[in-house]
């Protein structure tokens, strides 16, 4: 089980997750494997509505007040596909928050091409990945047998929807460790945190976080779509010393640390609970 | 506690950090829980570390009128000894009586 489920590469909430040719079956250029891998589950599929069932609802542009609601765009695990303002599905994707994994679509996405979804929540409320693919594995095989081909979105190459975002690379505080310093650190660190509105401290790199913790804090950032710089503190190349100067500076002994307008605003538990209160939004726009 | 001092047992970190946080933050409740297991296979654990990683809930009229970041650190500070000699990262739920009755 734990073989087929590294080599599919399903879009993860929130849209994390690029994907990788390597994983792709040769015998199809779609963005996930198609192939059969031993006995499928009938059951699981039929939890879900079929493509041709449900029906679709408008996407609102992103300032819309009041949003979308949420029993229409759920914050749930499911299958959805996403249709182009003529009508024509673009995209086919599932996600453990269909609701979060839309509105990423909506920002990265040209709105043309972003005008309704159609949704279908599992009935659980942690299904199994594999239940998840299976519907998305159905959805896109009714939709290529009455179309004849693959929604644009999920064809190999395409990535409109779930390519890799454009990340800004991790910020280095010194140019390498042969470099002698002209600024004590910390004036580095000060600087940075003034000329840069949102930056994380974390635990190794932004695509790959070393930590669960700085992960959490990358992938909440993420998920509300703010625009933000890590500074990877295990970086001893580029970032030595940084750690224990760090935690003076901030008065704050562990990581991940979040700097807002210079201002620490907390590690992982704080961002946490802030993101569960949803006061997050309201921190970012200052 | 005087037991353990008795039979010259040393106190476990939890044991301290319990005394040290109970004490200072007259804690009305204070739930510890030693989660180092689940980071047992973390870059940053070496070999032979235990109680590594902590789960704290700590509810104390010291945090009224403080913000997250000021209570967070008030925990910090307690446990800076500890943050010193291994204990790796803690997580903290920090509410005031009013906040943990509602």
């Amino acid at each position: 089980m734990a073989s087929t489920a590294a080599s599919l590469r399903l879009p993860s909430p929130p849209l994390s997750a690029p994907a990788a040719a390597a994983s792709f079956s040769s015998a199809t250029t779609l963005r996930f494997p198609l192939r059969r891998r031993g006995a499928a589950r009938p059951l699981a599929v039929a939890a879900f509505k079929k493509l041709s069932e449900a029906s679709p609802v408008p996407i609102p542009p992103e300032s819309a007040q009041p949003p979308l609601d949420e029993e229409a765009l759920p914050p749930k695990p499911g299958v959805y596909g996403v249709y182009d303002a003529a009508g024509e599905l673009q995209f086919v994707g599932i996600s453990r928050n269909v609701r979060a994994s839309v509105e990423g679509h909506r920002r990265k996405v040209p709105a043309d091409l972003c005008a309704s979804v159609k949704v279908s929540v599992a009935d659980e409320e942690t299904p199994d990945r594999a239940v998840l693919t299976n519907a998305w594995k159905s959805w896109m095989e009714e939709h290529i047998e009455s179309t004849g081909k693959a929604p644009p979105g999920n064809v190999a190459g395409n990535n409109t929807w779930v390519g890799a975002p454009q990340r800004p690379p991790d910020l280095r505080l010194t140019p390498g460790r042969h470099v002698q310093l002209t600024v004590p650190l910390e004036q580095l660190i000060d600087r940075l945190v003034k000329e840069n509105k949102v930056v994380a401290f974390i635990k190794g790199s932004r695509s790959a976080p070393q930590c669960g913790f700085s992960q959490r804090v990358v992938g909440i950032l993420e998920a509300h779509g703010v625009d933000f710089v890590t500074v990877d503190v295990l970086d001893e190349e580029h970032n030595h010393g940084l750690r224990e100067t760090l935690k003076t500076y901030s008065n704050w002994p562990t990581f991940p640390q979040l700097f807002v307008g210079g201002e620490l605003v907390g590690g992982c538990d704080i961002i946490s609970s802030m993101a569960e209160k949803g006061e997050l939004s309201a921190l970012f726009q200052k | 506690m005087m037991a353990s001092r008795g039979t010259g047992a040393v106190l476990s970190r939890a044991a301290r950090m319990r005394q040290k946080l109970q004490s200072a933050l007259e804690a009305s409740a204070l739930e510890i829980e030693d989660v180092s297991y689940q980071h047992a296979g973390h870059a940053a654990v070496k070999d032979n570390a235990n109680e590594t990683h902590f789960n704290i809930k700590v509810v104390s009229p010291k945090f009224e009128g403080q913000n997250l970041v000021k209570r967070h650190r008030m925990v910090y500070n307690l446990l800076s000894d500890e943050l010193n000699s291994g204990l790796h990262a803690i997580s903290i739920v920090a509410k005031t009586p009013k906040e943990f009755g509602s």
